[in-house]
């Protein structure tokens, strides 16, 4: 029996602990990244473009190449890096808001023209890192800094459905998958397929993790991940959506 | 008014070849004859840079113009792709038709919009060629462009270089032309030359080819 | 390996987009992102047209903001990459282009000024001055080349590659709807047989190695917790920046020696700035022409050496004093009096720089 290594081999030890806030998803979603590049052996390859938000706090997480870039603008840098060298592998990491609102439109082109990018986004439902307003992903009757009473989706819109999105505007050769922090393994794989899918030259390879934010959630243990695995669950299916090759899969 | 055989001429050729400029010359020429003209601006890239600065000055001259006034395009905001309804019927018109087209490959292929275009027996397509400019600079490239635009029925060598243009460019242009014409089997329609060089040249070029002298009126609109 | 696309010279006539085309060809640009907008459109025409025979690469974006970013991506990548654009687009580039100065990320954007405010018109303007050189949330680290012939297109454009590589500013060339439009003729040339040696190009990221191994990870930022931190990092730039400035900066002037009225403009208005400075020499009037070719930075040795012996200047723009400002600013403390002819998003003609000169002059 071996011990596995509670960091995987291509995270910067020096810049460990990491910066998010006790309980935060991020490490996690990042740890299951890390394992991904690992066993695929892709670190010198890796570049990783990280947007603004707590996304950001990862920009000297792992010992590969990084790039801050501007909130909502993550995939069409990496996008332009990819175009200009192929042998790039890129990886666009966002928050639920860099993502769905502000760099949307980049989203649904990265998604239509088949960007050959490996895209995250984080969903925590709400906006983290300045001070916990709506985001798009922000559940129907849930409070935030500007839905103090509770989103009302008769004046602010439901949850986006991201990963529902991307696979239906997604030609054949995308992969689309939706994880979660509560099962690492499972989202490991799925963001592990995400690069193969790169790697390939198949196509745009997204992944939504659903993740948690104790502190904007202003909840102890038991109540956050009851929050993921209770609410956020009640919205945001988990699996694949769109696999390449394997129509039968989609919408599972 | 002169009875004669009924002139339907199409000018396309590349971007910034000197389409508009043969073209409206050509008109002018017929007009001078006492022919009845109607030049029509089919150019639905660009509609707002070409005749329509001049429509005023060219109907003053005796042809009838089919082309956007400015005021009919305000709202626009941009130099929109658009095509004016009354055009589209330009060669059910009497008289003698010359229509200056838009440019490149995409430009030829608004003789489409026209009704008739594919029937009417008497419409020539014409290819006006400046060896200047880049695409169009060599027989070969000449011969490749000219099969691109397809339906062509003869060239027209507008070889020149704006204010820069001398008699070596008109000449090096006839020849460079004319061998692509041959090439492609069609024939050289005519040379044209601003005045002053078209009289150096004579009413026909070493290649026997007729010359027409171009009067300058693009320097007037937009270029 | 693909054929030059220009090879030794050749004497052409051309429109302003396309002389921009084939100068990124000729410049060995290696990609180009753009977004279709009205006056800049034939530029990516152009480049589609040629770029298959010469192996070079293009992508159309979603908007001018992906434009920038995806341009900002591919020279970090390593490429000679640029864009193009106009109007509302510059001002959704000036987003990328604030990166890219963060980062001294060397992209090259070309600008064919619009009328302005707002979507307006597609001609002739000179509206973009202040947005071009000092655009974004910062401090205006950017080399701005304003054009005023076809040639010059060829010439800056081809220039602005190596400016942006050898001194890592963004860069831009600054045109306007009429020379994109206007036919000219020009002689494109090789640069390599003129002497020009294109600045070489680097990979900021994904260079050889195992990161954290064989080198250090290569983290790019615009980011910084600390005031002190981002401070630090500005002073830098800011010495930079002004040690390359007496590098960059380029003018054009003639009988300015013993002028008592300078007739200063930039751009397109230069052209008819010149032949009004040359018709009223020889009608007798001591009148002197100057042209700032960068605008950014302003070539402020030059004006201020013209300043100690003029009297008045006369500022001409298509524009309500853009380039004035910058003027100003520049010539701060000269006792020079600052006249002008101010015609917003309107041509300017020889002869109405004559009239105003005469205005002045009585």
């Amino acid at each position: 029996m071996t011990v596995q290594s509670a960091m995987p081999k291509c995270w910067n030890e020096e810049t460990k602990p990491h910066k998010f806030c006790p309980g935060c998803g991020h490490g996690l979603v990042l740890k299951a990244l890390g394992q991904a590049i690992d066993e695929l052996g892709i670190q010198d390859k890796v570049v990783f473009g990280c947007d603004i938000g707590c996304s950001l706090l990862s920009w000297d997480f792992f010992n590969v190449d990084t790039i801050q870039t501007h909130h909502g603008r993550t995939n069409p840098v990496i996008t332009g890096m990819k175009r200009a060298n192929a042998d790039i592998i890129g990886v666009a990491y966002m928050g639920d808001g860099g993502g769905y609102a502000i760099g949307s439109q980049h989203l649904v082109s990265a998604a239509t023209r088949n960007e050959r990018i490996t895209s995250i986004v984080v969903n925590n439902t709400q906006y983290g890192m300045t001070g916990g307003q709506m985001a798009p992903t922000t559940m129907p009757g849930q409070k935030t800094e500007t839905t103090p009473y509770g989103r009302d989706p008769e004046t602010t819109g439901s949850p986006t459905q991201g990963p529902e999105m991307v696979a239906a505007i997604a030609p054949e050769g995308a992969y689309v998958a939706r994880g979660s922090v509560a099962n690492v393994r499972q989202l490991k794989g799925y963001i592990k397929k995400a690069l193969e899918n790169q790697m390939a030259g198949n196509g745009f390879s997204f992944v939504e993790a659903l993740s948690l934010c104790p502190t904007n959630w202003r909840t102890n243990a038991k109540d956050t991940w009851k929050f993921l695995e209770e609410d956020m669950y009640k919205y945001f299916k988990v699996g694949e959506l769109k696999v390449p090759g394997s129509q039968e899969k989609e919408g599972q | 008014m002169v009875i004669g055989s009924r002139i339907v001429e199409a000018y396309v050729g590349e971007y910034a070849s000197g389409k508009s400029e043969v073209a409206v010359n050509r008109a002018l020429e017929l007009a001078a004859a006492g022919r009845l003209v109607t030049l029509v601006d089919l150019d639905v890239v660009e509609p707002c840079y070409t005749l329509r600065p001049i429509k005023r000055e060219l109907e003053q001259k005796g042809i009838s113009v089919l082309a956007w006034e400015t005021r009919e395009l305000i709202g626009l905001g941009e130099t929109g792709n658009i095509l004016r309804a009354e055009n589209r019927w330009a060669l059910r018109r009497p008289g003698d038709i010359i229509l200056d087209i838009g440019y490149g490959v995409e430009g030829a292929k608004t003789l489409a919009l026209l009704e008739d275009a594919d029937t009417d027996p008497d419409l020539q397509v014409y290819a006006v060629i400046n060896i200047a400019r880049p695409m169009t600079g060599s027989v070969a490239d000449i011969v490749q462009y000219v099969l691109q635009l397809g339906g062509i029925d003869g060239l027209i060598n507008n070889s020149h270089l704006g204010d820069d243009t001398d008699l070596a460019i008109v000449q090096e242009g006839s020849r460079v032309v004319s061998e692509a014409a041959r090439e492609l089997d069609i024939p050289v329609v005519a040379v044209t030359a601003v005045t002053e060089l078209a009289e150096l040249i004579g009413p026909v070029d070493s290649a026997g080819h007729p010359v027409r002298k171009l009067v300058r009126y693009m320097p007037r609109t937009l270029w | 390996m693909p054929e030059k696309p220009i090879q030794g010279e050749k004497k052409v006539f051309v429109t302003g987009n396309e002389v921009v085309a084939w100068a990124a060809l000729a410049a060995e640009a290696e990609i180009m992102y753009g977004y279709p907008i009205t006056p800049q459109n034939e530029i990516m025409h152009y480049w589609t047209r040629t770029i298959p025979k010469f192996g070079r690469r293009f992508l159309q974006t979603e908007d001018e903001l992906s434009a920038g970013f995806t341009t900002v991506g591919g020279v970090l990548a390593g490429r000679r990459a640029f864009t193009a654009t106009a109007g509302p687009g510059n001002i959704l580039m000036q987003e990328p282009l604030s990166m890219a100065e963060a980062m001294r990320v060397p992209i090259v954007a070309v600008v064919e000024q619009r009328g302005g405010p707002s979507t307006a018109t597609v001609i002739y303007s000179q509206q973009e001055v202040t947005l071009t050189t000092l655009g974004g949330n910062g401090e205006g680290l950017r080399v701005v080349y304003s054009t005023a012939t076809h040639q010059d297109l060829f010439d800056y454009t081809i220039k602005a590659f190596n400016t942006a590589w050898k001194y890592r500013f963004p860069t831009f060339v600054l045109a306007d709807g009429y020379q994109a439009k206007m036919r000219e003729s020009v002689v494109f040339y090789d640069p390599a047989e003129r002497g020009i040696k294109m600045v070489p190009t680097e990979a900021y990221v994904g260079r050889p190695g195992m990161p954290g191994v064989d080198r250090p990870p290569m983290h790019m930022r615009n980011t910084y917790n600390m005031e002190e931190e981002l401070y630090e990092v500005l002073q830098e730039y800011l010495a930079d920046y002004a040690k390359a400035a007496p590098e960059i900066e380029e003018h054009e002037a003639f009988d300015t020696a013993d002028a008592d009225l300078v007739v200063i403009s930039h751009g397109v208005v230069s052209r008819a700035c010149k032949m009004a400075v040359q018709e009223l020499r020889q009608q007798g009037y001591k009148v002197g022409y100057f042209r700032p070719i960068t605008l950014r930075p302003m070539p402020e040795k030059a004006l201020r050496e013209v300043a100690a012996t003029a009297k008045q200047f006369l500022v001409v723009e298509s524009a309500q004093g853009q380039l004035a400002r910058l003027l100003k600013e520049a010539m701060y403390g000269g006792t020079a009096e600052m006249l002008t002819l101010f015609k917003p998003g309107v041509g300017v003609t020889s002869e109405e720089v004559v009239a105003r000169v005469k205005e002045i002059k009585g």
